[in-house]
């Protein structure tokens, strides 16, 4: 036998006595200073059983388009033995969801009489926040007796509650999504920003005195000529190195970056760089620091010079003057680089996100120019070689970047899929 | 005399491409790296024309612009490297005369000086006053520095750009309307009592007597003015 009937009080407007006063306040605490709804209900529980007798809590949310989903369900006393061969109340939360309103149901099964948990009466309560309804909590007792309504009233205060909680967790969670929706909008934005701004430095420099050096009604003498083509040269190789750059990017993303393993000398390798970079940069002279001579190893010569052109390239734009050591060292299975300055040095609020792809520290300083592809593309290579690299950093006294070589490389990765990591 | 052209931009090899264009040309050319710079070099060297790089570290060239209308209609040519509509219609509606987005041709740049110097000549006045006095009143336009018997008072912006309405309308009646709407906005055209209230913390700050002011006087009915005095220019 089933029967569900309205809940209407008339007669009771909301008279508490103390004992359900002091749980109103209880619950009312909890609920301001709870986490999450689950620690919410698990409070509630507590403070609610004295005042009235329960033996099932159940919430219901919508999950996709109107169905009902349990997302919390308790036991308590009676019934805690029969292992979940229980009767939840799933008739009576779709009721109440339809209808918006308090239902109370009473089943009665063959065998009532002589157990209890056959006899169930069932409170459902609509979680409304506005003209919403948000879910259904219902409350499950078996064998009686029916509920009174000062109880019914205390449970539609925690229904409340609850469907307060719910909306509230509903802000936060739109919130946050927005935020990251925000974010992730301000990172193309940013990046479109810088591309294009680095794009067209060096294009315009190329544009402007190829224009100048064309112009009709002047001659310019053979000094300025010079001057003005080296500019021209210089400009055209910064942005190759850009396009470059920004192809590799692509390649890492997409997992095309094809790496060429071959026996080598580190030693050797930044021998030539800094021969390479030494005749360049006078200001900034470069210092070699070699604990062993002669270390080999497994690798792909072109993307570690590339690396390593990389870290100088960075100390050499962000130290200016400052002395550039380079470190080498090797134990049985690993090589040890180290690239260090003595510059400015960058903040620790920086220092974790400065592998992240289009990341800049931004310094106020847009004449050093860069798209923030540089770290990102070394880490990569450098995973991709089974090896770590890392930053230090001490604001006026330098920054050292550490890479950690392994000698050999067991299974050679000959291209690089790597999922870029959120940032 | 020579038209003199300053040139601001951060790229030192931006500067070197318009000083060679423009010293060819017959002009002389003065040189700014950043917003700040350029400010100053206006109010000092009184330049014929200004050719001004938005995109600056510190003090850009919007900030730049907005700041040396404050107290000059020089010919300004903004420099954009974006090509974004939005930054050609900011830079003109600070009261730029004209702008020229990177990459640009030499010849492009100086077909734009040109034309903007001969626009600026049939106008006539060019009118540079980078320092305003009202009795013991100063105010630094160049620096957005204001002094009373030579000591600097601290103005909030919004009390600055309030005292700046009213000393470029010298002895002009302002209504509040219109002051509110310069000044905050035309939203807040009607919410008189927030300009009360930044007029009676100006006259805290600017005035030797705040019950008798003689720099902001209230005209009621009309709204505010700065009266001339007989010393001030």
């Amino acid at each position: 036998m089933q029967t569900t009937t309205k809940y209407k009080d008339k007669t009771n407007t909301g008279h508490l006595r103390p004992r359900e006063l002091e749980a109103v306040y209880a619950i009312s605490h909890a609920v301001a200073t709870s986490a999450s709804i689950e620690s919410a209900l698990e409070d509630i529980t507590k403070i609610a059983r004295p005042v009235f007798i329960f033996d099932t809590i159940l919430l219901y949310l919508p999950s996709s388009g109107d169905l009902l989903e349990p997302v919390y369900a308790k036991v308590i006393g009676r019934g805690q033995s029969s292992d979940g061969d229980l009767a939840w109340g799933e008739a009576i939360a779709n009721h109440v969801f339809t209808t918006a309103q308090t239902l109370l149901r009473q089943e009665e099964q063959e065998g009532w009489q002589t157990n209890r948990l056959k006899q169930r009466f069932f409170l459902g309560l609509p979680l409304r926040l506005g003209e919403m309804t948000m879910g259904v909590l219902v409350f499950g007792r078996f064998g009686g007796p029916p509920y009174t309504a000062e109880q019914i009233n205390l449970a539609e205060f925690i229904a409340v509650h609850i469907a307060q909680l719910l909306g509230h967790k509903q802000l936060v969670d739109q919130i946050a999504k927005l935020e990251a929706e925000r974010r992730l909008d301000r990172l193309q934005h940013d990046f479109i920003a810088t591309v294009s701004h680095e794009l067209c430095t060096p294009l315009g420099f190329i544009k402007g005195y190829a224009t100048t050096l064309l112009r009709d009604e002047i001659s310019w003498d053979a000094e300025t000529t010079r001057e003005f083509l080296a500019y021209i040269d210089e400009e055209a190789d910064k942005l190759r190195e850009l396009i470059d750059n920004l192809l590799d990017s692509s390649r890492l993303q997409s997992g095309t970056l094809r790496l060429h393993f071959q026996p080598m000398r580190l030693d050797s390798l930044i021998r030539d760089i800094c021969v390479r970079v030494n005749s360049s940069s006078e200001s900034n002279p470069i210092i070699l620091d070699f604990a062993k001579s002669n270390v080999r190893c497994t690798a792909d010569p072109g993307r570690l010079a590339q690396v390593i052109d990389n870290l100088l390239a960075n100390a050499l734009k962000y130290a200016p003057g400052s002395p550039i050591t380079i470190y080498l060292d090797a134990s049985l299975d690993k090589a040890f680089i180290e690239v260090k300055d003595k510059g400015p040095g960058i903040s620790q609020e920086h220092i974790e996100h400065l592998f992240k792809r289009f990341y800049r520290v931004p310094d106020g300083n847009t004449s050093v120019r860069g798209t923030g592809l540089g770290l990102f593309i070394c880490r990569q290579i450098i995973q991709a070689h089974g090896g770590e690299i890392s930053v230090r950093s001490t604001l006026g006294e330098g920054t050292t970047f550490h890479i950690v070589l392994p000698l050999t490389q067991l299974k050679p990765v000959t291209s690089l899929s790597l999922e870029e990591k959120p940032t | 005399m020579s038209t003199t052209i300053l040139v601001v931009d951060d790229e030192p090899r931006y500067v070197r491409l318009m000083e060679a264009n423009l010293t060819s040309e017959g002009y002389q050319v003065l040189k700014a790296l950043n917003g700040q710079e350029a400010v100053e070099i206006v109010a000092e060297s009184h330049p014929d024309l200004v050719l001004l790089d938005i995109m600056m570290p510190g003090v850009d060239g919007f900030v730049a612009c907005e700041r040396i209308r404050e107290f000059s209609n020089v010919p300004i040519i903004v420099v954009t490297a974006k090509g974004e509509e939005r930054d050609r219609v900011k830079g003109l509606d600070l009261g730029a005369d004209d702008y020229i987005v990177k990459p640009f041709s030499a010849t492009e740049l100086l077909a734009r000086v040109r034309s903007v110097l001969r626009r600026a000549q049939n106008s006539g006045s060019v009118f540079q006053q980078p320092i305003f006095t009202h009795g013991s009143l100063r105010i630094d336009f160049a620096r957005a520095e204001v002094f009373r018997d030579d000591k600097m008072i601290f103005l909030s912006a919004t009390e600055y750009r309030l005292l700046l309405q009213l000393a470029r309308n010298l002895a002009r009646i302002l209504p509040s309307e219109q002051l509110l709407s310069d000044v905050w906005g035309s939203e807040y055209r009607d919410d008189k009592e927030i300009l009360w209230v930044s007029i009676s913390r100006l006259r805290q700050k600017l005035e030797e007597d705040p019950k008798n002011p003689i720099h902001i006087v209230t005209r009621p009915g009309l709204g505010y003015t700065m009266p001339p005095l007989q010393e001030s220019n």
